[in-house]
């Protein structure tokens, strides 16, 4: 029996299987767009995994961000509380690119002439002030019918505290018109803000008839071949789903791939008895990361796309894992600005050209080609052949010369930018957000993590560095360690002292219910289900809340003092103050609800025998940032056996990636097959 | 080792680098505790840092009228006590509005010094719109003051932290003289571990890198600023530009005279307002900061609105004004409205330059921040609440672009409009509608884009409302051949049905249960001649009812099938005008 995960990549879907005693098989496959359920089914069939031994599937995909990138979603309609029309079009009213008189705003996906007013109105409080009015969706229902859209988002003003006339509003139109995709913005989310919510409901609207038809279409294939229905897509709250929920909610699939390597670092750690942890993943053109603290993915609210320094992009009120993400991979271009200051990122050569040392016509050096001119990539170790002389060229050309050295010192310059960008991604996760980093162990993945982890944490003083098994296909490996994950967020304002308990529980059981009904529905046991309670809190007359880890349901009368103190300590954790003496509002309840799948065992590898020499490849020089250039012992991962050490320099070559360990740092292998480096910190 | 990295170029941008992620970090801590909406939704504040020598390295903005401020409030600090008299630890609040960098009162600035081993450093400030400084109107700024003094109180560098200890006996006099003394603490409190915050990361700075290393990236910033700064100016038309106009009022019904001659040469960007009205009875004065702050805000949009904001890029920029003037006036001026000065002059400047610099500058825009201050007791709370916030509205179209709908005005900047729905709860309002104002002003081949329509019903009885939009007698200009766009007011309907005149200014207006006020923002100017407007886009127009069937008619010459929108012809002015 085999558990299987496909991760759809931007040039790569990614294959990871495990079978019943742990073993593990990895394939990769082209992506191949627009048709992605096809990549998907020839690596399946490429790793020769028997398609009726899957026991359960697990699925991330780019679909529905590139669905929303690339504008190909449906055409969208919004019905909206009566003045309210202009609200997705009046957004925020915010401009990030503060002295750019020319700047534009993002323009809505919806078009002014299909949002549609119907008279209707709750109150803050959720009571109703004006009825529904039936006959305003019908009058919407015909015209949108005749301008032919094909999904429609429904979103009125305070439903957040009353969801009944966004329920109605859905029902007439599925009376209506039967064909047609309707989404309710309170199926995706009860926090309040309405520009954000609607948003949201639009979005997911648009994505909801590509979801449908991705994920049938797969599902029917999968079937075809006589893969089981178990089911499941990554959502981006580090949780997965099930294929039929997907296609309601798509909007939570957005950030499938990512989130899936930051929660399988979380369950890594946990596994090797390290609850906190630092994720650490560089492709090909971004580098990310994100905090786990005691074991405990960080999920928010406040996820936007296409959001830049110069734009304000389009909020999603999803849950999503907290990620920190930076321009700044491996094909991430180094360049001069106006001043003369060497920059690397956030422009990319992608995957074509690529890199320089790709020889497909790329001439802007990349992080990558600095790498291999330092000695940390091995030219050997690329699919191809590579032309040392035309990369030096480019550092040469393009860096060198205007900053006055040769190439090798190019590289070192670049190679210093980089880890600077990446290592100020990592203070802002860490230090800044009130975390000690030497509490931390990093997870380092993806082709470039492991090349740069090591440096990074001696500069951070984090102690100890794991370069997973699959360290380039473990996004795939964290779908496989999953759960069914739901949140439940519900806005509702109340002075924290004056809270009545019973009043609480019963929004938490409301809650439970709703998790209770929707695991039903996906097949998941009372026995399998666990929940855990957040409470965003604040204190009277803030803005933003704190996220408080709150005791289980029910909550009782002595638990008051317990959570208050506990807000207390949280807030001075993120923001160095506490105002003991100013009381605190409570603005959500926050319900994640979790449906534990059974989870594979993990092979052990066999024992080092003797020393690691046997593993060694070469002794090359090396460029090492602090240290200069060392000759340095090379290792093939494959040849290093459970207890292997060996202190650095030294750099282990794999087949997709390089772990560079730094002088002073010692290498482990455990018996898993992870490498584990090790600084001495003060 | 250590030698060859303290002349390495590279080294010394890691450092600078640094030095921003420390700026944007005590910027973003700052919102996140404050408990002024005015400071997390509108972002009215600003933080820096700068060298030993006040010269202002990195500044992180939430608004762009708080530009370059951050230094001249720091050098106000060191004229006051001299360097050898501040210690590590201490702070110092600055508000007045006629000295460093002073704008009005309620725009509180935080000082203070940066020691690595016993040597000065660098310095952080910040300043931040405070919800209430005392004075006469809730809100402390107001529309009809006619001095300091009623402003609320004033802070001229006073220190309020001793070696790291808070001076309570200020604090105490601070909170006795506030209307809400809980929030003010927080935003205190809040400022002030932001400029900790900078503190400590500057020290590990030194710490990692040595103080001569940091020392000298700030020195590479700066020059690096200028040298960019310097470059872009050669490439710039040379000339001399001049602009008048007027603004709409005082605060007590009078006209503002404003003119401005901007010359552009090799080595200097000179904007003179010599020739402006006196200073005024009425709060739109300022204390030179408007102009000071208004003209590098443009100045940034022509010359690079992506360069990072330090005083080297300001290097070549001159500014004028006559003390006495509305510009530079004379203490004891009421202020509260000076940023209502700040954006008629960048306005002013704008359409001297706009024809210089098409790709950068459009059309006109709203103009005024259109300020709302509202305050009562919450109808089922009883709880006192104030509302401060700006009014979104109509950006001008520019070449290749029509205008941005719903937009705050130039003066403002990464600030969110407040959420109806938090609104509701927590203000004694409800809102009726929240639009575009889509009344077709601003045609052009590039259309001026929508105002906003907001109303506040009061769910009260004695809620006071203020406001001031200006921007209210002489409609949003166009350009190149675009129409005017129209101009913002505000109208009240009473409970009894009473409809009161349109206006754009008035001071502590009363409101009872189920009055509404209506706030109504201009559309932006149009930019180049309408009817070369694409009729397949006129068509588009309309039927997203940007503009009426009439209006594509007359405006643009398009005529259109009231009920399908489709094209059905050109009317004959535009016939000929297309020389056909």
């Amino acid at each position: 029996m085999m558990k299987v995960a496909t991760d759809i990549g931007g040039t790569f879907t990614d294959l990871v299987a495990i079978d019943e005693n742990g073993k593990l098989i990895l394939e990769k496959s082209h992506t191949t767009p627009p048709n992605f359920d096809q990549g998907v089914m020839d690596v399946l069939e490429k790793s020769g995994v028997e398609p009726g031994s899957i026991q359960a599937f697990f699925h991330g995909t780019t679909t529905i961000i590139n669905a929303l990138t690339e504008r190909k979603g449906a055409k969208t309609a919004l019905i909206t509380t009566k003045g309210f029309r202009d609200i997705l079009e009046l957004a925020r009213g915010n401009r990030p690119d503060l002295f750019n008189m020319v700047f534009e705003k993002p323009e809505p996906f919806v078009p002014r002439y299909l949002r549609r007013e119907v008279a209707e109105r709750v109150s803050y409080r959720g009571e109703i002030i004006t009825p529904l009015s039936e006959e305003d969706i019908c009058k919407a229902v015909e015209y949108l019918k005749k301008e032919q859209v094909e999904a429609i988002g429904v979103c009125y003003i305070n439903s957040y505290a009353n969801e009944e006339h966004e329920r109605r509003t859905v029902e007439k139109i599925k009376e209506l018109w039967p064909e047609v995709y309707v989404c309710p913005s309170v199926d995706i989310t009860k926090e309040w803000r309405e520009y954000e919510r609607t948003s949201t409901a639009v979005l997911n609207a648009y994505v909801m008839p590509t979801a449908s038809s991705y994920i049938d279409r797969l599902g029917q294939r999968l079937t075809d071949t006589g893969v089981c229905d178990n089911r499941y897509i990554m959502q981006s709250n580090g949780g997965t789903t099930t294929f039929e929920q997907a296609k309601l909610t798509p909007i939570n699939v957005v950030e499938s791939g990512p989130v899936a390597g930051v929660f399988g670092a979380s369950i890594l750690g946990k596994m090797i008895g390290e609850p906190n942890v630092i994720a650490f993943d560089v492709g090909g053109t971004t580098a990310k990361c994100s905090l786990i603290d005691q074991g405990e993915v960080k999920v928010t609210t406040s996820y936007y796309i296409e959001k830049t320094e110069r734009s304000a992009g389009y909020p999603i009120m999803a849950p999503v894992v907290d990620i920190v993400e930076i321009g700044n991979g491996g094909g991430s271009i180094a360049w001069m600005d106006d001043a003369g200051s060497l920059k690397v990122g956030p422009k990319s050569a992608g995957a074509l050209p690529g890199p320089v040392a790709y020889g497909k016509g790329g001439t802007e050096p990349t992080t990558t080609d600095a790498n291999l001119i330092a000695g940390r990539l091995s030219a050997k170790n690329f699919d191809m052949e590579v032309s040392l002389e035309a990369v030096r060229r480019a550092l040469t050309e393009k860096v060198g010369n205007p900053l006055g050295v040769d190439a090798d010192e190019a590289a070192e310059s670049i190679i210093r930018v980089a880890d600077s960008n990446m290592n100020n991604a990592l203070k802002l996760i860490s230090v800044r957000r009130g975390y000690d980093p030497r509490d931390f162990t990093m997870v380092a993945f993806g082709g470039g993590g492991p090349m740069h982890g090591p440096t990074l944490a001696r500069e951070l003083n984090i102690r100890k560095v794991v370069v997973p098994v699959a360290a380039s296909v473990f996004s795939a490996w964290g779908m496989l360690m999953s759960d069914i994950r739901h949140d439940f967020i519900q806005t509702k304002i109340m002075s924290f002292a004056e809270a009545s308990m019973e009043e609480l529980n019963a929004m938490w059981k409301a809650q439970m219910e709703e998790a209770a009904s929707r695991f039903g529905a996906e097949g998941i046991s009372p026995e399998q289900s666990v929940f855990t309670f957040i409470a965003d809190m604040r204190y009277v007359g803030q803005e933003h809340t704190v996220q408080v880890n709150a005791p289980a349901y029910p909550w009782k009368e002595e638990d008051r003092a317990e959570i208050m103190a506990r807000f207390h300590k949280t807030h001075e954790h993120f923001y160095t103050f506490s105002l003991p003496d100013t009381p605190a509002e409570i603005v959500n309840l926050h319900l994640v609800a979790y449906g534990q799948l059974s989870k594979p065992a993990l092979q052990e590898i066999p024992a080092q025998e003797g020393d690691i020499s046997g593993a060694l490849k070469e002794t090359r020089r090396v460029f090492f940032s602090g240290d200069g250039w060392l000759d340095t012992p090379i290792y093939e991962r494959a040849g290093l056996g459970f207890g292997a050490s060996a202190q650095g320099p030294l750099v282990v070559e794999e087949p997709t990636t390089a772990t560079v360990v730094c002088p002073g740092q010692r290498l482990t292998v455990d018996k898993y097959g992870n490498l584990i480096v090790e600084t001495e910190v003060a | 080792m250590s030698e060859k990295i303290s002349i390495n170029p590279v080294t010394l941008d890691i450092v600078k680098d640094s030095l921003i992620a420390v700026s944007n970090e005590i910027f973003y801590a700052f919102a996140q505790t404050s408990m002024s909406p005015i400071i997390y939704e509108t972002l009215d504040y600003a933080s820096g840092i700068a060298d030993a020598e006040g010269r202002l390295l990195t500044q992180g903005n939430g608004v762009t009228g708080f530009i370059g401020m951050i230094s001249p409030m720091i050098c106000a600090v060191v004229d006051k006590y001299g360097k050898e008299n501040l210690n590590p630890g201490d702070v110092y609040i600055i508000n007045d509005p006629f000295m460093g960098g002073g704008t009005h009162m309620s725009d509180v600035g935080m000082v203070m010094p940066i020691f690595y081993q016993g040597e000065l450093i660098a310095f952080a400030g910040n300043k931040a719109h405070w919800s209430d400084i005392g004075g006469m109107a809730p809100g402390s700024f107001t529309t009809d003051a006619t001095n300091l003094f009623q402003e609320g109180m004033c802070f001229s560098g006073t220190k309020l932290v001793d070696r790291g200890q808070l001076i309570e006996p200020v604090w105490d006099l601070m909170r006795s003289n506030m209307r809400y003394p809980q929030v003010s603490q927080g935003d205190m409190w809040g400022q002030i571990s932001s400029l900790r915050t900078g503190e400590k990361r500057i020290g590990e700075l030194c710490e990692k890198y040595g103080a001569d290393v940091v020392k000298g990236s700030m020195e590479r910033l700066i020059a690096q600023g200028e040298l960019v700064a310097r470059r872009r100016l050669k490439e710039m038309p040379k000339g001399t530009w001049e602009m008048d106009e007027y603004m709409d009022d005082d605060g007590h019904g009078n006209p503002v005279h404003l003119q401005v001659k901007v010359t552009i040469t090799e080595d200097e960007f000179v904007a003179d307002f010599t020739g402006s009205d006196p200073q005024v009875i009425g709060c739109v004065n300022s204390g030179a900061t408007a102009a000071y702050a208004g003209v590098k805000v443009v100045f940034m949009s022509v010359v690079g609105p992506e360069l990072a904001v330090n005083d080297g890029v300001f290097a070549p920029l001159k500014t004028i004004c006559e003390q006495g003037s509305v510009l530079k006036a004379n203490r004891p001026a009421a202020t509260s409205c000076y940023y209502e000065s700040m954006i008629y002059v960048i306005d002013l400047v704008w359409k001297a330059l706009a024809p210089v610099f098409p790709e950068s500058l459009g059309a006109g825009h709203l103009l005024s921040v259109c300020t709302v201050l509202m305050s009562g007791k919450h109808q089922d709370f009883g709880n006192d609440y104030l509302i401060i916030e700006p009014t979104v509205g109509g950006w001008g179209a520019s070449r290749g672009h029509d205008g941005q709908v719903g937009q705050f005005c130039v003066g403002d900047g990464e600030t969110y409009n407040v959420p109806v729905e938090m609104a509701e709860t927590r203000y004694g309002i409800r809102v009726d509608e929240h639009s575009l104002h889509t009344d077709g002003a601003g045609a052009g081949e590039f259309r001026g884009g929508s105002g906003a329509v907001r109303t506040y019903r009061s769910m009260n009885d004695n809620q006071t409302f203020t406001a001031s939009f200006g921007r209210n007698k002489w409609p949003v200009w166009g350009a190149a051949g675009g129409k005017d766009g129209s101009i913002n007011y505000f109208q009240f309907i009473d409970a009894d049905g009473t409809v009161s005149d349109p206006m754009g200014i008035v001071a502590r207006r009363v409101m009872n249960t189920n009055d509404v006020v209506r706030l109504v923002t201009a559309t932006g100017g149009g930019y180049g001649d309408p009817l070369k407007r694409p009729p397949e886009k006129v068509a588009m127009d309309a039927k997203n009812e940007y503009i009426t069937i009439a209006q594509a008619e007359a405006d643009y010459g398009v005529l259109l099938d009231p009920e399908t929108f489709a094209v059905l012809g050109l009317t004959e002015e535009r016939r000929k005008a297309e020389g056909r």
